[in-house]
């Protein structure tokens, strides 16, 4: 009887990864500062998009922002996600404090089938990069990029509900540090 | 056993570049070699390396069985006391185990457990698919004959492993530290396999995965990881962060917990205590036991007794070291090799008596038995002109003779 198998996989490429699960539906997205930017490159009509959709995908990012951004128990949690000055207290509604990012722009793509536009609210990381409510990160509030359409599903509300202390923020980087210093962790 | 010469294969650094295995050369010097192999008979793979490792597998389950039962052993062998529950419940909750490759001295007669790395093997690309694909290519260009096989069912075996693991579908992350090519080519080999199996492989760097606001791990792209297979040591995952944020998790992970007890060198004196005499085995004690007894002949017990003309060579190991790091070879009290990676001085250390590895053309080689679930699948070999095999010693293929 044969010892040995009768096929394996010979590369090393990434591909066994890459290849692995279902490929999602994409969309050609675009990211701004402000509103006055996008309207600027919807009038030199460099964009699918026309000034007044500008209009209508800045203020549901606005409106988005106040709905889904996270919020924070203290200025320190906060800006420990998103950096130094890139807070700012709020009201709540049922009295006391909390502490959101500020809006720092938008992204803007077009709905799949061309039924109209969608946008998300960007927030400053603190890494330098931009995230949406949801968790996606993008490198820049200033560029465009196929991104799953996934992206522009807008997060769960987080007005009206308790702040997040230092306790509920998301942590990474909890593993590795007992083997640093190795060349390799396999043996 | 035996070596020979064969031509290297005239494309090999176009095949290596085409398969994306980009260390066929580490720190200067060669690391995959095929300017020789090593041949073997079929009967002797199966009698002297496949059925000896099963059992030695075998024999470490049962010892398993019986250091999670007493925490006196958990104790000795290093397992801190906030992660004994975690050890011992995932024995006890039958996770089953993935892989592991146990280092074997041989020199014709009875195999000898050096020890075995049962949590984070590395090598698997180069045993399971470019060796594979050397046998191939030789027996196609003639250089070897068309019956020529090789133990090494190691890719096929893994897939299987991973179908009866886990149901279809089922999403595995695997996580290695990013920037170590070797490490990540053992995760791609290990995904390709497991898609094969049915499952869905996903890749995080270690250092990106997270921890939720809900206590679950999370990836790079903040999806939750249900089942994780983590190229990172079990003994380093104890004193990390995270460590204690497994359990809450409720992550399944590959290697399960009480492989930490397997793939530690304090389960060869365990093992010694309970097999002694076996074949397989080389006598093996805590330093801490015997320590006064091989110094100056005090204390000690009728066990080390009985082994004390085979410890008149011995070498001493640090429990958890890896690529021969503060491995010392002590021939009648003095040094006869030291490690220079000095790494794991400061931690327990065991004693095991010394089994000298065969030469062959001023090479040592060691024997890598793969183990897949519960069975012995494969082989492959490393060898080193030092006698402590170390992180650059080759690579080398083998065959067995038709």
């Amino acid at each position: 009887m044969r010892k040995r198998s009768a096929t394996v996989a010979l590369t090393l490429m990434g591909a066994a990864f890459a290849l692995s699960g279902c490929r999602e539906d994409r969309t050609e997205a675009s990211s701004f500062p402000d509103l006055a930017s996008c309207r600027a490159e919807a009038e030199a009509g460099s964009l699918n998009f026309t000034p007044a959709d500008c209009d209508a995908a800045f203020a549901q990012a606005q409106a988005d922002h106040e709905e889904t951004a996270p919020r924070y128990d203290a200025l320190a949690v906060c800006e420990e996600e998103h950096g130094v000055g890139n807070c700012e207290q709020q009201a709540e509604a049922g009295g006391g404090f909390s502490f959101m990012p500020l809006l720092a722009g938008m992204m803007i793509g077009q709905m799949l089938g061309g039924r109209g536009i969608m946008s998300q609210p960007l927030v400053n990381t603190a890494n330098g990069r931009f995230a949406t409510p949801g968790g996606t990160s993008v490198a820049s509030n200033n560029g465009r990029g196929a991104m799953n359409a996934s992206a522009f599903q807008k997060a769960p509300a987080t007005v009206g509900r308790p702040p997040m202390s230092q306790a509920d923020v998301m942590r990474r980087g909890g593993f590795g540090s007992s083997g640093a210093a190795r060349t390799s962790f396999g043996g | 056993m035996h070596k020979i010469a064969l031509p290297e294969r005239a494309d090999l650094h176009a095949k290596a570049e085409e398969a994306g295995f980009s260390f066929l050369e580490m720190g200067g010097e060669p690391y995959w070699d095929e300017t020789s192999a090593y041949a073997f008979t079929l009967e002797e793979v199966e009698t002297r390396i496949e059925d000896p490792s099963s059992e030695l597998h075998g024999m470490c389950r049962a010892a398993v069985e019986r250091i999670v039962a007493s925490e006196e052993l958990m104790d000795r062998m290093g397992i801190p006391p906030g992660f004994r529950d975690l050890v011992a419940t995932s024995w006890q909750r039958q996770e089953g185990e993935l892989y592991g490759r146990m280092d074997l001295a041989y020199d014709g007669g009875d195999a000898k457990l050096l020890e075995y790395n049962a949590d984070t093997p590395t090598s698997l690309y180069e045993t399971a698919a470019f060796q594979w694909q050397w046998l191939e290519d030789q027996i196609a260009a003639g250089a070897l004959p068309a019956g020529a096989d090789q133990f090494n069912r190691l890719h096929e075996a893994l897939a299987e492993r991973f179908a009866a693991m886990f149901p279809p579908d089922h999403d595995i992350h695997f996580a290695a530290a990013a920037g170590h090519a070797e490490d990540y080519a053992t995760v791609e080999a290990l995904a390709w396999a497991a898609r094969e199996g049915g499952m869905g492989a996903h890749y995080t760097d270690l250092g990106q995965i997270g921890l939720s606001a809900e206590g679950q791990f999370t990836d790079a792209e903040d999806r939750v990881i249900g089942t994780l297979f983590k190229l990172y040591p079990w003994e380093d995952i104890f004193a990390d962060e995270f460590g204690a944020a497994i359990v809450p998790s409720g992550c399944r992970m590959i290697e399960p917990a009480w492989k930490a007890l397997v793939s530690n060198k304090a389960i060869l004196p365990v093992l010694w205590e309970m097999f002694e005499g076996h074949p397989n085995l080389l006598p093996a004690f805590f330093l801490d036991d015997v320590a006064g007894a091989l110094r100056d002949g005090t204390g000690g017990s009728a066990l080390l007794d009985r082994s004390r003309d085979a410890l008149r060579t011995h070498v001493v190991k640090p429990f958890f070291s890896r690529e021969g790091a503060s491995v010392d070879i002590i021939e009648g009290g003095r040094p006869l090799e030291t490690a220079h990676d000095r790494a794991y001085d400061q931690g327990a250390k065991i004693v095991q008596a010394y089994a000298p590895l065969p030469v062959f053309d001023g090479f040592r080689p060691v024997l890598g038995a793969w183990i897949v679930g519960e069975e012995c699948v494969a082989l492959g070999i490393r060898e080193d002109r030092a006698r402590i095999t170390q992180d650059l010693s080759r690579f080398k293929p083998h065959f067995i003779a038709p």
